[in-house]
C-alpha cells in the first residue's frame, strides 16, 4: 500500500510519454491515468505556446492531449492559480487535477483557505522546481553567454546548478550563480524561494535524488496526502505507472540538493532584504512607487488578490484619489494590507509591471517580517488560518 | 509660530473615549493637536484607516481599546491588536518611524492615562517633525 510520505522512483510503460516526456514522463502519464479513469473532469496543465519561451494554461479533457503538456518549460512564469480561481470558477463544479510548482500549491492553498477554491475537487500534482527564467532575458542570456540562437533550442533544463541549454546538435551548459551574478539567469523572486519541493501539494515529482541506471528515466515522486497515495496506488495498480523503490543514496542526494537551494535562497534573501537591495526607508520605497502608472497589473495577477469589489478601485470610497498618476502610496498599501499575510512570492505582480517596480521583492520583504511575527508560514498548513483572519482571545505578542 | 503636529487617536466607544471623557471632567491639560476619532470598537479600525490618516497629512497615529478582556464586544481588541502589530510591521518594514503610530489600552476610568499617553504621543512625534511620504525631498 502507499502511504503518505512513501517515496519512489517512478516511470511511464507508454514509450511515447515517457519520450516526450522529462525523466520517464512520470507526470504525464499520472495525468493521463487520471482522466481516463475518469477520477478527474479535466487537468489543467501547462503547454508550449508560440516557442519555447511561452507558456500557456491550457484545460484537457481529452486523455489523448495530454502529450501536448509533456515536457518542462523554464521560462514558464505564469501561476496556474490565477487560472483555477478566475477563470474555472475556483473548481467549484468541476474536478480538476493541476500540476503545480511550489508557488502554484502555496498560492492555492491560501486561496483554499478563503474559500475560493474547493479543496475537494483539486487534484494537486506537484512538480520540483529550482525557479523559473524571465523569457525576454532567457532569449538574450542564450544569445549573449551560450551564443545560440535562441529560436533553434530544442529544451532547457536546469541540473546540478547549472543552466543546460540543448539544440539540435549541441548541448551547453553554465552555472546558474555565474549568470545570476551578471544579471541574468532566474527571476529575481526564484532567487529567494526557500519552497523548491511542493510539500503543500498531493503528490511531489522531480528528478532530484533519481540516480544509478535510471538517471533521467524516472522522476522522484513523494506522496504528501491520503489523496495523493490513493491516486499513486491505483495508477501503480492500473499499471499506468511503474515504480521501484528508491535507493538511499538518491534520498540523501535529493535532500541535500534541496538544502543546497535553500541556502542559496537564503543568500539571495539576506541580499536584497539588507543593504544592497536599496529599499532602506520610506523615500526608497516612494521613489519605485512613483512610477507607477496605475494599470492595476499587480492586482490582476496576483493570486491571492481575490475581492469581488476592489478597494483600490471603488467609485464611492475615496481610499485611492481620482485622476493622479502616479497614485498616492495608497494604491500600494491597500493592496498590501489585504494580501500581504499570505503572499508566496510566486512574482507575478513583478512580472507584469510596465514601470518595473519591484513589488515582489517589497511584498516579500513585509511578507517575511510578518511570518516572523505571526510565526505563519503562507501555503502550508491547510487548517491553519492566515493571521488577520483568526479572531481568538489572545494577544499577539507575548 | 512653532510647527504643531498633527495627531489622530482613534477611540473606542466604550473605553478609550470614555476615558477621554474622564481627563475632560477632571479638567486634566493635554496638548490641544489631538483629534479624536470615535469608533464603535477598536475592532472597527481597519489598518487601512492609520495609512489614510498618514496619506491626507496627519504627522501621528494612536489606536485606542479597552484592556484584553474588557472589550464590549467581547473580543473586538484582539481583532484590533492582531491587525496593528501587522500594521507596525508593515510600517517598520517601509521605514516610517516608531514614533509615529502608537497602540494603547485606556480604559473609561483611566483619565490620567489617557492625558499622560496624548502628552507622550504629542511629544514623540513633535520630535520627529512633519510627516511625508518624501521625506528626504521635502527636507532638501
Amino acid at each position: 500500500m502507499v502511504q503518505v510520505n512513501d517515496m519512489y522512483y517512478a516511470w511511464s510503460p507508454d514509450e511515447e510519454i515517457a519520450g516526450s516526456g522529462e525523466c520517464g514522463g512520470a507526470v504525464t502519464s499520472i495525468m493521463k491515468f487520471l482522466l481516463e479513469e475518469g477520477i478527474v473532469d479535466a487537468v489543467l496543465a501547462v503547454k508550449k505556446g508560440s516557442d519555447l519561451y511561452d507558456a500557456v494554461p491550457t484545460l484537457i479533457k481529452d486523455p489523448e492531449k495530454i502529450i501536448e503538456t509533456a515536457g518542462s518549460l523554464h521560462c514558464g512564469t505564469l501561476n496556474i492559480c490565477n487560472t483555477l480561481s478566475n477563470y474555472l470558477d475556483g473548481a467549484k463544479d468541476i474536478k480538476i487535477a493541476v500540476t503545480t510548482k511550489p508557488c502554484d500549491a502555496m498560492s492555492i492553498v491560501e486561496l483554499m483557505k478563503r474559500k475560493q477554491i474547493d479543496p475537494e475537487n483539486v487534484v494537486m500534482i506537484g512538480v520540483n522546481c529550482g525557479g523559473t527564467l524571465p523569457p525576454v532575458k532567457a532569449r538574450e542570456m542564450i544569445e549573449k553567454f551560450y551564443d545560440l540562437d535562441p529560436d533553434d533550442v530544442l529544451k532547457e533544463e536546469i541540473a546540478k546548478g547549472n543552466l543546460i541549454i540543448e539544440t539540435a546538435d549541441e548541448e551547453k551548459e553554465i552555472s546558474v550563480d555565474e549568470l545570476e551574478d551578471q544579471g541574468y539567469g532566474r527571476r529575481t523572486n526564484c532567487r529567494r524561494c526557500e519552497n523548491n519541493i511542493p510539500v503543500m501539494s498531493d503528490i511531489a515529482m522531480g528528478n532530484w535524488g533519481v540516480i544509478g541506471p535510471l538517471a533521467g528515466k524516472a522522476t522522484f515522486v513523494e506522496v504528501f496526502s491520503e489523496k495523493g497515495a490513493d491516486i499513486l496506488q491505483k495508477a501503480i495498480d492500473a499499471g499506468a505507472l511503474k515504480v521501484q523503490d528508491p535507493v538511499p543514496k538518491g534520498i540523501e542526494i535529493r535532500a541535500n540538493i534541496d538544502k543546497a537551494m535553500v541556502n542559496l535562497a537564503n543568500k539571495w534573501q539576506a541580499k536584497d532584504f539588507g543593504e544592497e537591495g536599496g529599499l532602506l526607508d520610506i523615500d526608497a520605497y516612494i521613489n519605485e512607487f512613483d512610477r507607477c502608472i496605475k494599470c492595476y497589473g499587480c492586482r490582476e495577477a496576483c493570486p491571492i488578490c481575490w475581492c469581488i469589489k476592489c478597494t483600490i478601485e471603488s467609485e464611492s470610497d475615496d481610499w485611492v484619489g481620482k485622476g493622479e498618476i502616479p497614485p498616492s502610496p495608497m494604491f500600494h498599501f491597500v493592496r498590501m494590507i489585504h494580501m500581504v499575510d499570505s503572499c508566496t512570492n510566486c512574482g507575478q505582480c513583478e512580472e507584469v509591471c510596465p514601470a518595473e517596480i519591484p513589488l515582489a521583492k517589497i511584498f516579500h520583504k513585509v511578507n517575511r517580517n510578518i511570518q516572523d511575527v505571526f510565526d505563519y508560514h503562507p501555503g502550508y498548513d491547510r487548517d491553519k488560518k492566515p493571521p488577520l483572519s483568526v479572531v481568538d482571545k489572545e494577544p499577539s505578542e507575548e | 509660530m512653532e510647527w504643531e503636529p498633527k495627531i489622530i487617536v482613534f477611540c473606542c466607544n466604550w473605553c478609550s473615549y470614555g476615558g477621554a471623557d474622564t481627563a475632560g471632567t477632571a479638567r486634566m491639560q493635554y496638548p490641544p493637536n489631538v483629534r479624536v476619532i470615535r469608533v464603535m470598537c477598536s475592532g472597527r479600525i481597519n489598518p487601512l484607516f492609520i495609512l489614510k490618516a498618514f496619506d491626507e497629512g496627519a504627522d501621528g497615529v494612536m489606536v485606542a481599546g479597552c484592556h484584553f478582556g474588557d472589550c464590549h464586544y467581547d473580543r473586538g481588541n484582539f481583532a484590533c491588536d492582531r491587525r496593528m502589530t501587522a500594521l507596525k510591521t508593515v510600517l517598520t518594514t517601509m521605514g516610517i518611524e516608531e514614533g509615529r503610530f502608537f497602540l494603547d489600552w485606556i480604559s473609561a476610568s483611566e483619565g490620567e492615562k489617557f492625558a499622560n499617553t496624548m502628552t507622550m504621543v504629542s511629544e514623540k512625534v513633535k520630535e520627529l517633525g512633519p510627516f511625508s511620504w518624501r521625506q528626504k525631498a521635502e527636507a532638501g
